[in-house]
């Protein structure tokens, strides 16, 4: 594979300032480089069940890759990217490592030729062959050779999402920070239903790159009177996506033929486009301008101490002023650099909020589902009747929770890092650095909930307690027939005796219901209390995690802006002592250097566009 | 018992109707419930938006009344009744009532409300003279999870009223594309309701629109099967609907409604060679297309007339109808029934006519214990309590709701019999069918005294169970159950 332009330029830039000998700034140009060369663009195919989601992805890469059924199908996340050959890699989470985190085993086959791939991956991820997920996957990554794959984009294609509240809804909207863009896919059918669009509204606030596509336009005459209604619902939601119109069974029957006019018909052009122009064009273009911007920082520094020394050189009277206004600069880089610094307060003051407003957020609502539970539990008589159904509400609203829960910690978070970087701002450099949060995956690692049977309540024990009442009864009142008179079994006391048996039964049967309803309950409090706990865990690891890449991050960038405000003062300083003939030297040296790295900002400048982003938008190209 | 239970339950509405006569809308409310024992049974289709309701009505009328259009249609809740002449009727939310001009365009019938708004409009009441509507009065509803929340909501009135009072439809035919989590909320929240509360003992599920699984591939409704005995053996499902059946609507639809000028058109394009037709309907757009090569194959039909075609018959349909006339059907009438034949409406008739129909008198009976048990509870006065202590004696002792509710329970599992013995005994209770043949699990049309000597051996072997000391108690009462039933059959057939 050739390396990217961008990487190219860096490793420029790393030959350019060699000289210098400064290993910091070294460091980071390296750390882009690395960045540059592992990124990937990862798209998220989304949509309720039965949309195509799978079809769409074959047809996409014109490879069976992923399975496709008429029944309910995908169970599992498939992610497809680029490679030389075909591999398939599993993903299990297993239980817990030594440091109680879910740990990540992955086992990669190479043995799958390509046109048996969706064959065997359908035994991973189908709702058929691994029901309800019994082999315990987190997720099926596959590599296949195709071109479009080479850029670093990655195709994934998940479950169906069957409502926000359904687990696999809750996955999806976790695995949404993550992703570069989205592709909603609803089928021509029927226009967008009110759970589409809500799962719409949520997935644009956290990834903003998001396209709607229109799938199955071969089958559905009014494709286009459905595609009009539904940019009429996401004008009236204020959502600015773009809607596509595609048939996969076109475009697959185009590749079959290698037919142009047909892959034309098929809508997918535009789709392509879409994901080469908006997608991956708009990565590649973040890549370059982040590349741009730390070469032209790291250089500006440079050429700041050199044109500090040639100042000095020329005029060794002023070096006095100049060591002034470089000393005030360094001690304003040093105090940046300092623990009490503004921006540290800044993020230490608003993780501590953060960590204090999620804890709040998520407790309230797990509050709410136990009280719901509790009352269901109240109200429903013996809970092992319908223990599955009220276990998996539970389980679904705890999923639902701890998913709008991460969502709003991963807003906060990126909102956070934007106020810390406010306070360099005045410093020309402000870049963000990448947040990348991972979703929490203690929904499944919490315990099962359980409600034990108990003590059986058969035929012989209500016997024996029924035997037991009687027994008392027919005891108590003969012996206060004796003092009449009366022998110690006598109608009445065998009257008493059914009596006191009949209740105690009743008792008995109320007493074992009341057990199992608190027993039920505490096994809800148990397991919403572990969600809470693993939860409430993860989302303090991730924000702590965000604290210390802020921290490194802003603490790099003073660390670096102090070194050279250092480097150039003691240059400065050294010019009042040097010789004439060693001034002279550097006075001849100095502008060629600076030239040498102003022509290196300059090549580098030339890999983003002068203009503004070019911003092309992709119009839909109907089909006819 | 000599009474039916039809005559006890409107002996019990009339004697409410006494207690309660010093309040007319609620008397008036009652009377209305004692006409209603004796109408057709009221059918509600209800479903998610677009999953295929309206189609599915006209199929079943087998007219084109209710309006199908590809956006979101039905906005107002419709009631489709048998009448000696048509009529559509507008009742508006202030109660006020007026006559709409009975409008046929092109075999399908046009209502045009004139202007006034869905949210104006209370119901749609459209009378028209059919045999199929004899057997049951069918309620139109708007879909659920519309995007217009107010037309989801109108059907949750209708359907859910809550506290207000028993819903106006004896039984459910919830349609659903695919089971969504709301699809079953729904159900679940149809079941549980008031006294006679039995698991799904009155909603019936329907894979709608299965001609469109797989890409609308001939064998389309083979998957569509397949997929709907998938969803009667999960047990999730079993407790919410009866049985689940999967039906192609739009193919039922046009197969009731099929047109000579529709046949002839169809067999032109049959005649084609199957290559060039195959590849002008693999899209929409290309069998439409004003150059679509069938437009010279076949020059008579224009690209409005192709567009006619798709809407009435589907890809599916096209598929299937051209394919069937090249296998040698040759006349109107024979394709019809083909058609009828293949998408699965026979099989739903039949799970209505025996989870539904057959049953009507006790659907309709609770129907009208729930009124008065609604009337009782809400507003009660003196006399109320010898009505509920009536109400009570005629839950706890018809068999037929003995046998309603038992059955509703063995489908929740909240009672379970022994498996041996657990179909047998749910087939005796009804859940195949109230008819005697469909209880015994014999063919229809048995003759009679093989019917006798089946339910003979059947009482006995029951009997047996229901005295089995190894059984549990409630299993033990749910035999008896059984016995009793068996004791009917044995009665209701003549020696």
């Amino acid at each position: 594979m050739e390396l990217p332009l961008t990487v190219k330029a860096v490793d420029l830039a790393l030959a350019t300032i060699a000289p210098y000998a400064r290993p910091d700034l070294e460091e980071r140009l390296r750390q882009a480089r690395s960045r540059l060369l592992d990124d990937s663009v990862r798209v998220l195919v989304v949509g309720e069940f039965k949309q195509g989601k799978s079809l769409l992805v074959n047809a996409l890469l014109s490879a069976p890759v992923c399975p496709v059924f008429d029944d309910v199908a995908t169970a599992v996340s498939t992610a497809v990217s680029y490679a030389e050959e075909p591999v398939l890699t599993l993903v299990h989470t297993r239980g817990t490592g030594p440091d109680g985190a879910p740990e990540q085993v992955r086992t990669s086959r190479a043995d799958v030729p390509l046109h048996e791939l969706s064959d065997v991956v359908a035994g991973y991820v189908t709702e058929a062959r691994n029901p309800r997920n019994a082999q315990g996957l987190t997720g099926v990554e596959i590599g296949i050779p195709r071109t479009m794959l080479q850029a670093g984009l990655v195709v994934v294609d998940t479950p169906g999402v069957g409502g926000l509240t359904s687990i696999h809804g809750a996955a999806t909207m976790a695995a949404l920070p993550t992703a570069d863009a989205v592709l909603l896919v609803s089928d021509a059918s029927q226009e967008y239903t009110a759970p589409e669009l809500e799962f719409l509204r949520q997935a644009i606030r956290l990834c903003p790159n998001v396209a709607c596509v229109l799938t199955k336009t071969d089958m559905y005459p009014e494709w286009r009177r459905i595609a009009e209604l539904d940019r009429r619902h996401l004008r009236d939601a204020g959502i600015s996506a773009e809607l596509i119109a595609v048939s996969s069974t076109v475009r697959w029957q185009a590749v079959v033929t290698a037919d142009a006019a047909l892959n034309a018909e098929s809508g997918f052009p535009a789709l392509e486009s879409y994901l080469g122009e908006r997608v991956l064009g708009q990565a590649d273009l973040l890549a370059r301008r982040s590349t741009v911007h730390d070469v032209v920082a790291v250089t500006d520094q440079l050429r700041d101490g050199l044109r500090a020394e040639e100042a000095s050189h020329r005029d060794p009277n002023g070096v006095q002023d100049l060591i002034r206004t470089l000393r005030a600069a360094q001690e304003r880089a040093a105090a940046l650099k300092e623990r009490s610094a503004r921006w540290q307060h800044t993020l230490n003051d608003g993780v501590a909020d953060l960590n204090a407003d999620i804890d709040h957020d998520l407790r309230d609502r797990m509050r709410e589902i136990t009280r719901l539970a509790e009352e269901e539990i109240d109200d429903g008589g013996d809970p092992t009747k319908n223990w599955d159904q009220l276990s998996a509400w539970i389980q679904q609203q705890v999923a639902a929770a701890a998913s709008t829960n991460f969502l709003w910690a991963t807003q906060r978070a990126r909102f956070l890092a934007q106020q810390v970087a406010a306070h360099f701002a005045e410093d020309r450099e402000a870049a963000l650095p990448a947040l990348r949060t991972e979703a929490s995956a203690a929904v499944g690692a919490a315990r099962e909930m359980k409600v034990r049977e108990g003590e059986p309540w058969n035929l012989g024990q209500q016997a024996l307690s029924g035997l037991r009442g009687g027994y008392i009864g027919v005891l108590m009142f003969g012996l206060l027939g004796t003092l009449v008179g009366m022998s110690l079994i006598n109608p009445f006391s065998l009257g008493a005796g059914l009596l006191l048996g009949g209740k105690t039964i009743s008792d008995e049967r109320r007493r074992i219901v009341a057990r199992r309803q608190g027993e039920a309950k505490t096994s809800v409090r148990r397991y919403v209390d572990d969600v809470t706990f693993q939860v409430g865990k993860d989302s303090r690891d991730m924000l702590r995690d965000v604290q210390r890449d802020l921290r490194d991050h802003f603490g790099e960038l003073a660390e670096q802006l102090n070194t050279s405000l250092k480097d150039s003062l003691a240059t400065a300083e050294r010019s009042v002592k040097t010789t004439e003939g060693e001034r002279s030297r550097r006075l001849a040296e100095i502008p060629d250097q600076i030239a040498k790295l102003e022509k290196l900002q300059q090549r580098v400048r030339t890999l983003v566009p002068a203009a503004a982003p070019a911003r092309t938008a992709v119009e839909p190209v109907p089909v006819s | 018992m000599t009474r039916t239970l039809t005559d006890a339950a409107r002996d019990l509405l009339l004697d409410a109707g006494r207690v309660y006569r010093h309040d007319p809308p609620t008397a008036d409310w009652l009377a209305h419930q004692v006409d209603r024992l004796d109408e057709p049974l009221r059918l509600a289709i209800a479903g998610k938006v677009k999953a295929g309701k309206s189609t599915l009505l006209n199929a079943l009328v087998g007219e084109r009344l209710a309006p199908v259009d590809a956006g979101e249609c039905t906005k107002v809740v419709t009631w489709y009744r048998d009448a000696p002449h048509p009529a559509v009727t507008v009742v508006g939310a202030d109660g006020s009532v007026h006559e709409l001009p009975v409008d046929r365009r092109d075999g399908a019938l046009v209502i045009d409300l004139r202007g006034a708004s869905a949210d104006d409009v209370e119901m749609l009441v459209v009378d028209w003279p059919s045999q199929s509507l004899r057997i049951a009065t069918l309620i139109d509803t708007p879909g659920l999870s519309s995007l217009s929340h107010e037309v989801g909501r109108r059907t949750l009135r209708f359907l859910h009223p809550d506290d207000e009072r028993p819903t106006d439809a004896d039984a459910v035919l919830y349609l659903m594309r695919h089971l969504h989590a709301a699809d079953a909320e729904f159900l679940e929240a149809f079941r549980g309701q008031g006294v006679a509360q039995t698991a799904s003992v009155n909603s019936l599920a329907v894979i709608s629109r299965a001609d469109e699984i797989g890409g609308g591939r001939v064998d389309a409704m083979v998957s569509a099967r397949q997929i709907a005995r998938r969803y009667r053996s999960d047990p999730a499902l079993r407790g919410l609907a009866q049985h689940i059946v999967a039906v192609a609507g739009l193919v039922a639809e046009t197969g009731r409604t099929l047109r000579q000028t529709e046949f002839t058109v169809l067999d032109a394009l049959a005649r084609q060679p199957k290559e060039a037709l195959e590849a002008s309907l693999l899209t929409v757009d290309r069998f439409v297309a004003p150059d679509s090569p069938i437009a010279r194959a076949v020059p008579g039909l224009t690209a409005d007339q192709r567009a006619g075609l798709l809407r009435r018959f589907g890809v599916f349909g096209l598929r299937l109808s051209t394919m069937l006339i090249r296998q040698g059907v040759g006349t109107p009438a024979a394709l019809a029934a083909e058609l009828v034949g293949r998408s699965g409406l026979a099989e739903l008739q039949a799970a209505l006519d025996s989870q539904f129909v057959q049953r009507r008198a006790v659907l309709k009976a609770r129907s009208a214990l729930l009124a008065v048990h609604q009337v009782v509870q809400d507003d009660p006065v003196a006399g109320s309590r010898e009505l509920s202590a009536e109400l009570e004696r005629l839950l706890t002792g018809a068999h037929e709701f003995v046998e309603l509710r038992l059955l509703g329970e063995l489908r929740f599992g909240s009672v379970t019999l022994p498996a041996p013995i657990a179909a047998e005994g749910s087939a005796l209770l009804g859940g195949a069918g109230a008819s005697p043949a469909a209880r015994l699990g014999l063919p229809p049309g048995t003759p009679a005294d093989d019917l006798r000597a089946a339910a003979l051996d059947a009482l006995a072997r029951w009997q047996e169970h229901a005295e089995n000391p190894m059984l549990d108690r409630s299993v033990t009462a749910a035999c008896r159950t059984v016995v009793r039933t068996c004791e009917g059959l044995v009665g209701a057939l003549p020696r």
